[in-house]
């Protein structure tokens, strides 16, 4: 009988030992300086192995590099998926505990965290040592009152993707026009065929059918002055391209319930061939280019064409793209190796934009010279384009601040259900714009 | 007898730890959750002290009501569900062939994490590739419903993979609680002539009604604050239909960046289990039972 | 002792069903019983079936076909990918130690507030019942920040210990909710006959009570199991070096930004339920056998 007992506090005694000793063999990783003297510059990205591996290797790579020619430097990363480093990310800022290095997205993202006084401003480094590297006006995405607090590591701008099996079949062209555009997605939803796939229920998605829309019928820089409060989110022209997104569901110009269907969900109607077109970013290119998991016989039927300028619109040039920059670096204000960091950081981003292209099919935001790489004519053709827009129009809800991002995806995704109506639409933006600027 | 049962000492031992523990880690979060609704702050930064006016809102918010009504809707149909899951333990306890295979059965869909569930559950709810409107246009439907993205439909839809993940949990519960039940008690009966449905309603289920009622308790406090499979399929969308409480609080708090609104929200939830519960606990309540 | 041990059948369920009659309609009955139960059991059990599916399939084959489809050219290189690129052999590891040291912490620490809320005698019993469960009624996402704080001022973050504390308060409640309705269902004759023959609290405790309700202890360790295993945001939160993350993780280390492995997440959800499997389903037999074995030994 007694043996139990002693059985019993024995085992609990034993818990208690074992937790203490994890407890000591995990205290020195949180110190600045490692155990040979190096010091150590937290790095916190959102490009894990298994899903980013080639974005992984190359970070893994520069770091290696940095590593050897800083002796004195050691770089310790933590990685997370999307978004769990974003939801981190929020928990670590509220508790002033940002990594030394992290990653951010622009406009609307970054605001909050400057005037949370969190991050450094990195123009000392810009200048230095990043002068003229980045494509113009990208950089200005992470600026707040004129000082640039993320270095851009990307840039996405929107094109049509679609299939040349389908419309070789239908005998369709590639629209110039929105007319155009909805006589092939009458052609295609005559014949049974889903015309375009989208995952409205992400919101974003769906919402560069929308800003597309905006931008040619009310001129490319109608958005942009709505954030700014110089013009207003129910100017008619705005209300119309919100109207032209029902018109395309009622002519069932988009894959059924696309407002329960995730981005992932929609692709894979494009990538088995169910849809005839993708408006997306180019972000895809490696699956339509360079991927390895996708077969050569599907990436070969893939072309993509500017999105159609509106009959009677303000945005006549078809150049004008909806795009954007994704994400880039930041440096931590409180960060106590910081100037390493930022050394690191403009580092980072140099060797980023020679690799990144080649290497992961990602266009990055600095400059790249096509010349000497040895490229699938699709980059080589898109950053042409890159290189000759007329304009390049920031998503809206990268624009916005958080509150009104997450207002417009959840209202884009009513309106491809057509649980609004377009003027509900746009008024719940005004609304919440309006509060927002008093 | 008492003397013994009461030691004031072995009490302590035995409480403290875990409540010490509970205090730390739950009670501490929870009065700074309160606090924090009292703030206006976007979690970055400065706070302000903004006195009641994130409550005054939130009982003004109609978004937030809706999200309520909805997460009553599941608690509701959660309880409603327990009843079937008390039948099939019924069977399943009473010594019929397989049952210890089946019982086990029961409980895969619990094993699996949100992600695995709300991917599976993507797919048979695909308004066009998915299993459910495939079968139905197979059957010559023409248009069949489109589920999640239809938003008088998406809550109800969502019922079905929550209920059923959560069978085998209630399951292996009343399982357990029938299987305590003394063996002569039943013999008993049976001899006394009384039938499997008699014996289920005239001495099985009295004597664990006790494990029911922590069940009942459970499935609406679970449901009130649920969150996982929602979020993953539905995002509480389309325009609000699948809100609950849990998905508007952490889309204020985390994506919105309202941390002060989003803990008042979770306050709020936190105020609505206790209610709830209390009016649980009188409603079922009889002589022999707790007191709180 | 011996009276306390009320007879139970060696407890096989799988002895034959009632013997008395086997009339056609006793026949029809049990066949329409079996098939729903056989139904259910298809339903329950398909999503293990489609798992390991969708663990062989190329990204497109997951998106837009059917869930029932066969791969069509099984992608085993799946599992290896999920092994290296997942680093599942340290998340793997670490799961497994912090599951098991909460649950049995869980386990434990929840009898012992059940046995003195609902055995002992004592006036602020039921307040203290009521604390544990207005424990589960908080949502934990708005725990995270406080939580955060909490583990930084005294120095656990990036510390297991941050989630196996964690995972033992935000599981006691629960526990102890199922635990005491339990506790309700066994007759207090036992203990009173023990204190009669001069047994001390703990005795009754240790080799009374807790064996008694080892099925329920075994209900509650498989619960406990489950969720502990399945756990990413208190890891992601609290941890951050790479050596400490659990399998959960390795998971979510396939969703990206613009792309989602799912066939690697489907390996990876393969490797990571065949343990909490089998656990459950050795666990799972002693929810019957326990009562048997608990009462027989007094």
């Amino acid at each position: 009988m007694l043996k139990k007992k002693t059985v019993s506090v024995l085992m609990s005694l034993i818990m208690l030992v074992s937790l203490a000793l994890v407890g000591c063999s995990s205290s020195s990783s949180t110190e600045e300086s490692s155990a040979d003297g190096k010091k150590v510059i937290k790095f916190m990205h959102l490009w894990p192995e298994g899903s980013s591996n080639a974005q992984f290797s190359i970070v893994k790579d520069i770091i290696e590099e940095y590593e050897k020619e800083h002796t004195d430097i050691k770089v310790e990363t933590e990685i997370l998926n999307p978004d769990q480093y974003r939801e981190k990310l929020k928990v670590l800022a509220s508790s002033n505990e940002l990594p030394d290095i992290g990653m951010t997205w622009s406009d609307g993202f970054i605001k909050p965290y400057v005037e949370g006084d969190m991050l450094a401003p990195l123009d000392d480094i810009v200048d230095a040592n990043l002068k003229d590297a980045f494509i113009p006006g990208v950089k200005e995405s992470y600026a707040v009152d004129g000082k640039t607090y993320g270095l851009p590591l990307e840039l996405n701008i929107s094109y049509v993707f679609y299939n040349k099996e389908i419309f070789e079949k239908y005998n369709l062209e590639v629209p110039q026009t929105f007319e155009e555009y909805k006589n092939v997605v009458k052609t295609l939803a005559d014949n049974g065929v889903v015309p375009a796939t989208v995952g409205a229920k992400d919101g974003w998605p769906a919402s560069f059918w929308f800003m597309y829309l905006a931008d040619r019928i009310g001129g490319s820089t109608i958005l942009t002055d709505v954030i700014h409060g110089k013009a207003k989110m129910d100017d008619p022209a705005i209300v119309k391209a919100a109207e032209e997104v029902q018109n395309l569901v009622d002519m069932g110009g988009f894959v059924k319930g696309s407002s329960a269907l995730s981005n992932d969900d929609a692709k894979g109607y494009f990538m088995n061939e169910q849809a005839a077109m993708f408006l997306t970013a180019t972000w895809e290119l490696p699956n339509y280019t360079t991927s390895p998991d996708v077969a050569q016989e599907f990436k070969d039927k893939i072309g993509y064409f500017k999105f159609p300028t509106y009959e009677g619109g303000k945005g006549t040039d078809i150049k004008s793209y909806v795009g954007g920059p994704g994400v880039g670096l930041f440096v931590a204000k409180d960060s106590k190796v910081q100037k390493e960091a930022k050394d690191f950081s403009a580092y980072l981003v140099k060797k980023w934009g020679e690799k990144s292209v080649t290497d992961a099919g990602v266009i990055p935001a600095t400059k790249v010279d096509t010349a000497n790489l040895d490229l699938a004519p699709m980059y080589i053709e898109i950053l042409k384009d890159l290189s000759e827009a007329s304009n390049v129009t920031t998503y809206f809800d990268t624009q916005s601040s958080p509150a009104v991002s997450e207002l417009h995806h959840d209202l884009v995704t009513a309106l491809f259900g057509k649980q609004v109506t377009p003027k509900d639409f746009v008024k719940q933006h005004a609304d919440e714009l309006a509060q927002e600027q008093e | 007898m008492k003397s013994v049962m009461s030691n004031k000492f072995v009490i302590t031992l035995y409480v403290l730890p875990a409540l010490i523990l509970i205090l730390l880690l739950i009670y501490i979060p929870i009065v700074l959750t309160g606090y924090y609704g009292l703030m206006d702050w976007n979690g970055i930064g400065k706070m302000k002290f903004i006195g009641l006016e994130n409550y005054i809102e939130l009982v003004q918010d109609k978004k937030f009501w809706q999200s309520t009504w909805h997460s009553l809707l599941l608690g509701i149909f959660s309880t409603v569900s327990l009843v079937g899951y008390l039948i099939l333990s019924l069977i399943l306890a009473s010594k019929i062939k397989g049952a210890n295979f089946l019982r086990k059965i029961y409980l895969i869909p619990m094993l699996l994490s949100s992600v695995a569930i709300g991917q599976l559950w993507a797919k048979i709810f695909d308004p066009t590739n998915g299993m459910i409107n495939r079968l139905l246009v197979m059957l010559g439907v023409d248009n069949p419903p489109l589920w999640l993205a239809d938003s008088n439909i998406v809550l109800y839809a969502l019922f079905i993979p929550i209920v059923w993940q959560y069978a085998g949990f209630y399951i292996i519960i009343f399982y357990a609680a029938l299987k305590n039940v003394p063996e002569e008690l039943i013999e008993a009966a049976k001899i006394d002539g009384a039938n499997p449905i008699q014996i289920a309603y005239k001495i099985k289920i009295p004597l664990i009604i006790g494990v029911i009622k922590v069940m009942v308790i459970l499935a609406i406090v679970g449901s009130l604050k649920y969150f996982d499979l929602i979020f993953v399929l539905t995002g509480g969308g389309p325009n609000g239909a699948s809100e609950v409480m849990a998905s508007y609080m952490y889309t204020e708090a985390f994506s919105k960046y309202n941390f002060g609104y989003g803990s008042a929200i979770g306050f709020g939830l936190l105020v609505i289990c206790l209610i709830m519960t209390w009016l649980i606990q009188k409603l079922l309540s009889s002589k022999e039972d707790v007191q709180f | 002792m011996s009276k306390i041990a009320y007879e139970t059948e060696p407890s096989t369920t799988l002895s034959a069903p009632y013997k008395t009659s086997k009339t056609l309609g006793t026949r029809i009955g049990y066949g329409i019983l079996y098939f729903i139960l056989g139904v259910i059991a298809i339903v329950q059990v398909y999503p293990l079936v489609w798992l390991f599916l969708f663990s062989l399939k190329t990204n497109q084959e997951v998106f837009g076909m059917s869930p029932f489809a066969f791969p069509q050219d099984p992608q085993w290189g799946n599992y290896v990918k999920a092994w290296t690129a997942g680093h599942i052999d340290v998340y793997f590891f670490n799961s497994v130690l912090y599951t098991v040291i909460a649950v049995v912490l869980t386990v434990i620490l929840a009898s012992f507030v059940t046995f003195a809320i609902t055995r002992m005698y004592w006036k602020l019993s039921g307040v203290v019942l009521g604390l544990f469960m207005a424990g589960y009624m908080i949502p934990l996402h708005s725990t995270l920040i406080p939580l955060f704080n909490i583990f930084k001022s005294v120095n656990l973050i990036d510390n297991p210990i941050s989630i196996i504390l964690s995972y033992v308060a935000f599981n006691l409640p629960i526990t102890i909710m199922i635990l005491t309705g339990f506790y309700r269902t066994i007759p207090r004759e036992i203990e009173e006959a023990a204190v009669m023959d001069g047994c001390s609290v703990h005795r009754i405790f240790f080799q009374i009570t807790l064996p008694m309700t080892v099925p329920v202890l075994s209900t509650t360790v498989i619960i406990n199991m489950i969720y502990n295993w399945n756990e990413f945001v208190f890891v992601n939160t609290f941890l951050s070096s790479d050596k400490w993350k659990t399998i959960t993780v390795g998971v979510n280390n396939f969703v990206g930004q613009y792309l989602t492995d799912w066939g690697a997440i489907g390996a990876t959800l393969m490797i990571s339920i065949i343990p909490v499997l089998i656990a459950y389903f050795l666990l799972s037999d002693r929810i019957v056998e326990g009562i048997a074995a608990g009462s027989v030994k007094g």
